[in-house]
């Protein structure tokens, strides 16, 4: 949905100029991938992420040095970046550097000991891969959609949907597989709604969108205050199957091996159908027909329309697809996280999840990075409160997720390229 | 050597718009390997009938027989089944897939069930090309290609679905003298081949060129048909408009004096960083015309933005009135330094299409005595002044409250116009400023920039009409990739124009082809 | 000469998207004031479908119970039990007072194409910001203390949204994610400020988070009712008077101009001199002063003190007002009567107001939540509305083969 004003109004014709391009796709800078800027200043970011790591456990570097030189050589790489042109990604190193040596010195300063119960990496993967789950299904959803044309507002209300009807019917046939199919089914109602409007009705879908979250709020609030009211959903919900990975202890060197057991066995049934579906994501979208199709339908509707295909179509199952992902997302979050529902309790993932699909430059492995990143400041957020000297700051780090998202917003991803016919609607003549 | 078997026919083809019939009972036939040509100014209803045969419109009345069976089609695709391809006016190319995705896309070749076969739609993309004589890259993104490469991927997607009749909507509108001779090569080489053409144009030099037989189209309404022997470019114009054109513009000699605009190695980069206007420098003096000529994407756009400081230039000066214009300056300031600029697309840069008439010649000084003063606004005294322009221009079809959305395109541009001259600039920038208006609008337009011109004022004409450009100007310059590569009198040639235009190659070729 | 429009010929349709502000004027061409009417209709009628299929009760009883719990009745003397409806009524005008402001705080927004779905987090600032002034400088005089918690909340309100219009100026990011990213972070930094031990936490009221009350002089003075019962305060003019700065602004300022240009058409706008990115960082800043005041005078008029539970449930206020801006259209007297409607439907179903037997009061704010999410749905549904309106063009629509209306 991000767009430079110069690139909408190119972009914005429903015929593209095509003798004067508009902007491609961010990274395809010259040919050698290195020595560009953008190559610099993802070093630089790697730059600041190290130095932040090298102060934690296990390596808990105790001199204040550390830090500040990595951190400091991440900046000044994006400063190089800056000046040869990379500005947006040169400023996402120098942010990662100066948070590199912030964070770093913040760290030394504080009580080992501590870091080591605060700082479990294992568990820190383990719950980046939990809170990450439910945003990827929404982001590839929402991925879906908006490739196929059609802006999706609606996924935290779909989510919301897929949550509540997750457990409902995982409560009413005792079955988590059950429960699955009646939250995903609610899902694809309610996106049948926003397609409707959207592409039928032509209605401005940001406008729908939101209407559709209101709406979920609104039927699964009523419905779970009629239903389970006071009490709240029962405690002895089906719960979801995790997958025994044990065997990975295995891995050579042991060390290695037993961090991927800690952190990786136990990981739930839905994560792995959640990274298998980036896979198949990609195949269907860059290697089929089908995908190509509805790309089209993303770009450039009138010419799909020239050659004979069904831009509604493409469009309604792309948005029912998306509603069902997104829900799915949803009923992980309530049956197998936190084994209830509560009123809205997507908390705004939905639009996290949107980000996270921008982001990625709406592309599934793109998506799968960025859900990592911003499951991974979910996940941060409840070990940092152990922290002793910030025990008083805990609600803060509620925020985290959100913040990061905000400045991902406005950094890195400010001048993404969407699909060209993204969010406009199509009308048959 | 077009046979007497007709492959079309369209019999009394009736289609109503509100407020207007876009055709008007017309008949039109083709013959089997023949190129029929369908002239008409804009607003006539070619592209209207054309895209009635190819089913995007539906007729309201009237049948159409191909083959000799009657037909219906109810989408694009009924057409392609039926033997019909079209190469629209706007391509219908997807700018970030490559040529052989655009080409496939819709019939691709599939490899087991699912996945797409890319390595048999390269090949076929390269067969047919070849077969035909020219060259496509399967691999190339559209985005990256000319315009004359564009419309060849267009012509291969409908060879590709085996279309035996071929519409083009006004292919040379955007091609280089030299691209349009090459199009009509591979058109004859079609043509050899057996394929039946309908080329739809206004240009009259180009019907009289290619075409077997030409039918004129005026106001939705069939004109005439006439075979190209003994055909003449007076007495076509007169079908097309119903009168004798004055294709010429009347215009006395110029009288250059103080330079009002200066540029000087002008540099300027576009959105996707690659440098577009590489030291560019000219003077446009009060009272004459310099026109500025060349293929669309050459570094006109920019230069324009650059002028009206909607772009920031990454060095040279320019000077407008003897003061120069800082790098940093706003398009207000370069407004105010007294430049006037009517956009090359009315509808998305020139007006505010919600806003009332008055609340559109106000754009630039709303905020300026008397229009307004300390923030607060005057709308009495906007209506006024609006009154008053609307009347010097004859602008028609509403008053100072109707919305600018209800106005004619030839309105629409008067408005633009009323608004930019009406401020006394001492530049005009004229960008494609007759671009989809209908002759009469187009020739308001021609005598109000002489009048200007001979008012004093310094004017700078950017069209990628060679006509217009030649009727106009008093000093003509050729731009081709972002540097002005000649300068001509206004008696040059069309052709030396052209050369210029792609590179001055003299071999005649498109330099990127 | 290439024709620039698509082939409707001669005809001067422009075939361009037409931006959000745009689409948002073309039914008050179209419809009048029939549009809303029929959109409100429609979606009464839907949430009563709603209510009757999922809990059997019979829907106009609802709705009749929702209408006297909201004071409405109170203009008629249609009263049949002792008569609470003066109350009621004050409520009403209590919710009207805030949700006229949320509801021009995106009003503003939408004029200038932008969406400010961010009005929860400037009005939990504005909120925040009212509290901490009214708690502190006590010893003002009542006018003085109350007028500078008002213009700081407004201000907070302000450049909350401000941070959203930058990042929209600057950088293109969208204001829809931004905003409501915003929304987050003020909720979680309020919670943290009067929770628990927080800088803002009344220290007498031990565990419990809330703020102190705040000073009686920074208390709004009540115009109809008795200030304990949580009578109508001035805020109500307050409101009011925003109506008409509102419409000033937009129709008779310079600013006014330049947000409706950009709106319209960003790009002629800019053409014309316009700054765009000005445009943008203003028309957010005033929607979030709109929305910081709306914060400020429900804690100076009847909230007077913030606690965890209030910050949550009172800053969905905002969310209703994207419903009241949107049937409003955006216009001043639009949000008046929308304000109203919504204002009397929150009161009416509001828990102390309903009759448990008639319908199970918790259930009310979701109905409240369904009838707004399905009027903020058709109303941006324009054409349908249009359809609903225009019979013959209905016809029309299913059709293949469509004439560009």
């Amino acid at each position: 949905m991000e767009r430079a004003s110069k690139a909408q109004a190119a972009a914005a014709q429903e015929e593209p100029r095509l003798t004067a391009p508009t902007a491609t796709a961010p990274g395809r800078l010259a040919s050698s991938r290195l020595l560009t800027p953008g190559g610099v200043a993802t070093l630089g970011i790697a730059l600041g992420a190290v130095a932040l790591w090298l102060v934690l456990p296990p390596v808990t570097s105790r001199t204040i040095a550390v830090p500040l030189v990595v951190g400091a050589a991440g900046a000044a790489a994006g400063g190089w970046a800056i000046r040869r042109g990379g500005r947006r990604i040169g400023w996402g190193a120098v942010a990662s550097g100066l948070i590199g040596m912030l964070g770093g010195v913040f760290v030394t300063r504080a009580s080992a000991a501590h870091l080591s119960d605060v700082i479990t990496w294992s568990t820190l993967v383990s719950l980046t891969l939990v809170y990450m789950t439910p945003l990827l299904f929404a982001a590839l959803g929402g991925m879906f959609s908006e490739r196929s044309g059609v802006v999706n507002i609606g996924l935290e209300g779909m989510m919301l949907m897929g949550a509540f009807f997750g457990v409902w019917g995982a409560d009413r046939t005792n079955s988590w597989v059950l429960g699955v199919v009646v939250g995903v089914l609610s899902g694809a109602l309610l996106a049948l709604v926003h397609a409707y409007f959207s592409i039928h009705l032509r209605s401005d879908q940001i406008v729908s969108g939101t209407a559709i979250n209101f709406l979920a709020l609104g039927i699964t609030g009523y419905l779970y205050n009629d239903i389970y009211g006071e009490k709240g959903t029962p405690g002895d919900l089906p719960a979801m199957p995790n997958v025994n990975l044990d065997f990975l202890a295995a891995v050579p060197p042991r060390t290695l091996g037993h961090f991927l057991q800690d952190s990786l066995s136990g990981i739930s049934l839905m994560t792995l159908l959640a990274l298998a579906l980036v896979v198949l994501s990609w195949i269907v979208l860059f290697k089929t027909a089908i995908g190509l199709r509805i790309r089209a339908c993303g770009e450039h509707p009138r010419a799909a329309d020239t050659v004979g295909i069904n831009v509604y179509a493409i469009r309604y199952a792309a948005v029912t697809l998306s509603g069902m992902l997104a829900a799915l997302g949803g009923v992980f979050l309530s049956i197998g996280f936190s084994h209830s529902f509560t009123e809205n309790m997507t908390a705004g993932r939905g639009f996290i999840a949107l980000a996270a699909m921008i982001f990625g430059n709406w592309r599934p492995f793109g998506a799968l990075w960025a859900t990592l990143l911003f499951g991974f400041s979910s996940a941060l957020s409840p070990q940092l409160e152990n922290v002793d000297a910030w025990a008083n700051y805990s609600t803060l780090f509620a925020a985290l997720p959100y913040l990061l998202t905000l400045i991902a917003v406005a950094g890195v991803i400010g001048r993404s390229i969407p699909p060209a016919a993204d969010g406009r609607p199509y009308r048959k003549q | 050597m077009p046979d007497d078997s007709l492959v079309l026919e369209l019999r009394a083809i009736t289609k109503r718009f509100p407020g207007v019939v876009a055709n008007d009972r017309v008949d039109f036939d083709l013959r089997r390997g023949e190129v029929h040509a369908l002239l008409g100014e804009n607003g006539a209803g070619k592209s209207t009938l054309m895209n009635i045969l190819y089913g995007l419109y539906k007729a309201d009345e009237g049948e159409t027989i191909v083959n000799g069976r009657r037909v219906s089609f109810g989408s694009a695709k009924d057409a392609i089944r039926a033997g019909i391809g079209m190469v629209h006016q706007h391509f219908m190319l997807i700018p970030v897939m490559t040529a052989a995705e655009n080409i496939v896309l819709g019939s691709e070749p599939m490899d087991g069930r699912v996945l797409l076969d890319y390595r048999r739609a390269r090949e076929r993309v390269s067969e047919i090309s070849r077969t035909f004589g020219f060259h496509i890259e399967p691999d190339m993104l559209v985005q990256n290609m000319t315009v004359g490469q564009q419309q060849r991927v267009e012509i291969v997607k409908a060879l590709y679905r085996r279309a035996d009749i071929l519409i083009l909507d006004e292919p040379t509108a955007v091609l280089t003298p030299q691209e349009a001779r090459e199009l009509f090569e591979i058109l004859r080489s079609l043509k050899a081949e057996g394929m039946s053409i309908v080329f739809i144009s206004h240009k009259l030099n180009e019907a009289l060129e290619i075409a077997d037989r030409i039918t004129v189209l005026r106001r939705g309404r069939k004109v005439g048909t006439v075979p190209r022997a003994g055909a003449t470019e007076a007495a076509l114009a007169r079908m097309m408009v119903g009168r004798d054109v004055v294709l010429q513009v009347d215009k006395g000699p110029p009288h250059p004096a103080e330079t009002l605009l200066e540029v000087r190695d002008l540099h300027a980069f576009d959105d996707r960083g690659v440098e577009k206007v590489r030291g560019v420098s000219f003077d446009v003096h009060a009272g004459e015309i310099v026109g500025i000529a060349g293929v669309d994407g050459n570094g006109q756009t920019e230069l324009i933005e650059c002028l009206t400081a909607l772009r920031h230039r990454a060095s040279g000066t320019i000077a407008v009135a003897g003061r120069t214009l800082s790098p940093h300056a706003s398009p207000r300031d370069a407004l105010d330094a007294g430049l006037g600029h009517i956009p090359e697309d009315r509808h998305r840069h020139g007006l505010v299409l919600d806003f009332t008439l008055a609340e559109n010649l106000v754009l630039h000084d709303y905020g300026k005595a008397p229009f307004a003063a300390r923030g607060w606004v005057f709308p009495r005294r906007i209506v006024q002044r609006a009154r008053e322009l609307l009347r010097q221009f004859d602008v028609r079809g509403g008053g100072p409250a109707t919305r600018a959305s209800a106005l004619s395109g030839g309105n629409q541009q008067k408005l633009v116009l009323a608004r930019e001259i009406g401020r006394d600039p001492r530049v005009l920038l004229a960008a494609q400023p007759t671009r989809g208006l209908d002759v009469g609008a187009i020739e308001f337009v021609h005598r109000r920039l002489v009048e200007e011109r001979d008012e004093g004022r310094a004017i700078l004409l950017v069209s990628l009409e060679l006509d217009e450009i030649l009727s106009l100007s008093d000093r003509i310059l050729v731009m081709y990739e972002g540097r002005i590569v000649g300068e001509y009198g206004p008696d040059v040639s069309e052709e030396t124009l052209g050369i210029a235009m792609t590179g001055g190659t003299l071999s005649g070729k498109a330099a990127a082809a | 000469m290439s024709e620039r429009l698509p082939p409707t010929e001669g005809r001067p349709e422009p075939e361009l998207p037409l931006g959000l502000a745009a689409r948002l004027e073309l039914w008050q061409r179209a419809g009048g004031v029939v549009t809303p009417l029929l959109t409100t209709i429609f979606a009464f009628f839907m949430g009563g479908l709603v209510v009757l299929v999922i809990s059997g009760k019979n829907p106009l009883n609802t709705y009749r119970e929702i209408f006297t719990g909201s004071g409405i009745n109170w203009f008629g003397s249609y009263c049949s039990y002792p008569c609470t409806s003066s109350g009621n009524l004050q409520q009403t005008l209590i919710q009207f007072t805030a949700l006229v402001l949320t509801g021009l705080a995106v009003a503003f927004a939408f004029r200038c194409g932008l969406f400010n779905i961010g009005g929860q987090g400037q009005y939990i600032v504005g909120t925040v910001v009212a509290v901490q002034i009214g708690v502190s400088f006590s010893s003002l005089p009542t006018a003085v203390h109350v007028l500078l918690a008002a213009a700081a909340a407004t201000l907070a309100g302000a450049l909350w949204a401000g941070i959203a219009g930058i990042l929209k100026a600057t950088v293109g990011a969208h204001e829809v994610i931004s905003t409501i990213m915003l929304n987050w972070i003020a909720l979680w930094v309020a919670s943290y400020l009067i929770g628990f031990g927080g800088p803002m936490q009344d220290p007498a009221a031990g565990p419990v988070p809330v703020t102190k009350e705040i000073a009686s002089s920074a208390k709004l003075p009540v115009v109809w009712g008795s200030q304990l019962l949580q009578g109508l305060h001035v805020g109500l003019f307050v409101a009011l008077a925003a109506l008409v700065v509102y419409w000033i602004v937009l129709g008779r300022t310079t600013l006014g101009y330049e947000v409706r240009a950009v709106g319209f058409n960003a790009e002629a706008a800019r053409y014309g001199g316009i700054s765009v990115s000005r445009s943008y960082f203003l028309a957010m800043a005033i929607s979030g002063a709109f929305a910081g005041l709306a914060g400020s005078l429900d804690i100076l008029g009847w909230q007077y003190r913030l606690d965890l539970t209030s910050v949550q449930t009172y800053s969905q206020i905002a969310f209703i007002g994207i419903a009241v801006a949107l049937l409003g259209r955006n216009t001043a007297v639009g949000v008046f009567f929308a304000a109203l409607l919504f204002g009397a439907l929150k009161t009416g179903t509001s828990t102390r107001n309903l009759d448990p037997t008639v319908f199970k009061p918790e259930l009310a704010n979701n109905l409240t939540q369904l009838i707004q999410g399905l009027v903020v749905l058709f109303v941006g549904a324009d054409v349908l509305i249009l359809s609903l309106w225009n019979v013959r063009r209905k016809l029309r629509l299913p059709q293949r083969k469509r004439s560009p209306a």
